[in-house]
Order: structure tokens, then C-alpha cells, then sequence
């Protein structure tokens, strides 16, 4: 019951606001200026991610103001070229109402495997290659799917070397799932190298759990 | 004959060219993964109607009409919707974590607009930028929403 004259009350405010600043930047003006025109509206409102509830963070800024987002469906209005508005929450009715209609289009979320070598080698570990039939089964899930196979080293040796070997893993493990029945056109092998490490070390630092290759299924 | 052997080339461009559109295409940005309705995509200011499963690629814009929707995913996992009525423009993207490199910038000209962020929002945190007529949006991540009412 409360949710639609709160929508409104939303929406009126922003019209208003719009109509107002037009008219006073109308006013500040030469007298021969057309005509207010509507001027430019920005509503930005932060959400509690789709599948773990994550909130993010996220700063609205214009030449004479900032405001920061950061908790459950923060929200704020820029008109014209004003300031952001105060941060006020949107209700989960408003959300939809507003927004449901993209939110509803939002494709798939990117589904991640993990997969590991044995020590020193260029075998996947048993549990490793055991994932392979549950990635083929995920590509099922996704209209027009696409398949890409990052390699990723630990710190020990040069990063360029450890682009080199990335690829080379990924190159492999592409090899496996083209074996098991993917489309080759669907499936890409890149690396990040020593740059994206799943657990922080220094420089030359052994560490097998960054040794990996990631498959991404979107 | 040499007329009618022309016309049977023609017609077999028209049926090739569906079937490799779902095949990884060199540079591009990502994929067109669900429309519904009136959906366009501009490229170097030419509009074509838009199709699930087709590339996009930096610098295209995304526009749709009333009752238009579209879902895209990029290279780097990031996902936007539009919502009717809406256009955007993917004004950057690059994503090259191997060399330390990442940006993502999208220009909402119009209209409603869902973003998740992906590998780029986490890898370079203040590299996406969501920019509007009158406001520039810095995303750490992870949901956002946007409604922009041009001039």
C-alpha cells in the first residue's frame, strides 16, 4: 500500500528539483535566453549483489560535488549541474519498480573453476581433472556461451617467463575440454602470469596454490 | 547464369554469416546475450538491428526502443543490462591483466542501466567509470544501477 505514493513522491521530487534548477539557471541568465529548458537527471542507487548479497562501494561525482555509496541500496540524484543529492535508501519496491526491467535482462553471472597440476608437472591433479565434465555440463547453462582459460603462475622467475608458462598450462587444459567435446571457437586461453595471484606473497615466492589454471564460464 | 551464380553466392554469405557469429572474433569486447525487443547496436555510425550471440566491440553503442531490453557480458566477466528506451556507449575496455593494464569506461546516455562489475573493477579498482550527461560514476564494485534522463 505504501510503496506506490512513495514511488511517486520519488519521482515527483526529482521532476520538481529538475524544473526548479532549470528555472533558476533560466533566471541568473540574460533575459533574452530562451525559455527553461529540463535539464539533465543522474539517479545512481547501489545494490546488495544478486547472488551473495555483497555490497559494494561506489563515489557519484560532478564538478561541484561528491557523494559516496555504500551500504544497501544507497542512492543519490544529480540535477543539471548541481551536486549529488543526500544519499537516502531506496526500498526494495522502488528498486524493482524503477529498475526491474533492466535488472531482469542482467544475463548469467560468470561461473569459475579452479583447476591444479600435480608438483612439477604437466598433469592435472585426479580432483582437477575431475571438474572437467562439470564445466562442460555449465557451458549448457549459458546461451551463447563463452569459455576462457586463464593461466596463472607464482612469483618465482620473471614475470614475462611467467606469462609464457601461464599460457602454456591454459593451452593445455584448453586442449582437454576441445578433447571432451568444446567447440574450439568458444574456448580461449590467456594468462596473468604472476599478476593475479589467488594467495598474496612477495617476489620469488613458491606458493602452489597460485599455480592454477582458472576456467570462467560465461 | 553468371547473374543467377551470383545470386546463390549472395544467398550463401546471408546463411555463413549467422552461424559464425558465435565464434571468438579477434579484439572484440564481449557478447550480446539476451534481447527482447526493439535492440540496435551502432558501430561507426552505422545502426544494425542487434542479435544474441554477436560481439561487441570497444567504442560500439547499445540503444534500444520501447520495450527494448538487452544483457551483455564482457570479456572480463562484467555484465550490464539496458532498459527500454536506453543507449550506451562502451567508450573503454581493456582488460590485459598480464600487463597490468585495465579500464572500462561506459557512457549512459539515456535511460535505465544495470552493471555487475567483473575481473577488471576488482584487478584495477579504479578503473571503471560510469559516466552520465552530468555525473561520473567510480565503481568499486559490485551492483549498480542508473536512470538518466538526458536534456
Amino acid at each position: 500500500m505504501t510503496r506506490e505514493p512513495r514511488l511517486i513522491v520519488l519521482l515527483v521530487t526529482l521532476l520538481v528539483t529538475t524544473a526548479c534548477a532549470g528555472l533558476l539557471g533560466a533566471c541568473s541568465h540574460a533575459r533574452v535566453q530562451p525559455a527553461p529548458q529540463r535539464q539533465a537527471g543522474t539517479l545512481v542507487a547501489l545494490l546488495p549483489d544478486a547472488d551473495d548479497g555483497t555490497v559494494g562501494r561506489a563515489f557519484v561525482s560532478t564538478p561541484s560535488g561528491m557523494a559516496e555509496l555504500q551500504s544497501a541500496r544507497a542512492s543519490t540524484s544529480v540535477v543539471g549541474n548541481g551536486a549529488p543529492g543526500a544519499v537516502a535508501p531506496l526500498s526494495e519496491a522502488d528498486v524493482q519498480a524503477l529498475f526491474g526491467s533492466a535488472l531482469s535482462t542482467m544475463p548469467r553471472r560468470a561461473r569459475q573453476f579452479t583447476l591444479y597440476f600435480q608438483f612439477e608437472s604437466d598433469e592435472l591433479t585426479a580432483e582437477s581433472r575431475a571438474l572437467v565434465p562439470q564445466v562442460l555440463q555449465a557451458v549448457k547453462d549459458y546461451p551463447f556461451p563463452d569459455v576462457e582459460v586463464i593461466g596463472h603462475t607464482d612469483t618465482t622467475g620473471t614475470a614475462a617467463s611467467n606469462v609464457g608458462l601461464g599460457l602454456r598450462r591454459a593451452t593445455l587444459v584448453r586442449r582437454l575440454l576441445l578433447d571432451a567435446g568444446l567447440e574450439g571457437s568458444i574456448v580461449d586461453a590467456t594468462s596473468h602470469g604472476e599478476a593475479d595471484l589467488l594467495v598474496p606473497t612477495p617476489d620469488e615466492t613458491r606458493e602452489p596454490r597460485n599455480r592454477r589454471v582458472e576456467i570462467s564460464v560465461r | 547464369m553468371l547473374l543467377s551464380l551470383r545470386w546463390i553466392a549472395g544467398a550463401l554469405v546471408v546463411v555463413i554469416v549467422p552461424l559464425v557469429a558465435s565464434a571468438a572474433e579477434p579484439g572484440a569486447a564481449g557478447r550480446i546475450k539476451v534481447v527482447s525487443g526493439p535492440v540496435f547496436v551502432v558501430r561507426a555510425n552505422v545502426v544494425t538491428p542487434a542479435t544474441a550471440g554477436q560481439a561487441l566491440f570497444e567504442a560500439d553503442t547499445l540503444r534500444t526502443g520501447a520495450n527494448g531490453r538487452v544483457g551483455i557480458t564482457l570479456n572480463d566477466d562484467t555484465r550490464v543490462s539496458l532498459g527500454p528506451d536506453s543507449e550506451a556507449r562502451l567508450d573503454q575496455f581493456v582488460y590485459a591483466p598480464a600487463e597490468k593494464r585495465g579500464g572500462l569506461v561506459l557512457e549512459v546516455v539515456r535511460g535505465l542501466i544495470a552493471y555487475v562489475s567483473g575481473r577488471i573493477a576488482k584487478l584495477s579498482p579504479d578503473a571503471v567509470k560510469l559516466e552520465t550527461p552530468n555525473a561520473i560514476v567510480g565503481v568499486r564494485g559490485t551492483t549498480l544501477v542508473l536512470r538518466v534522463d538526458a536534456k
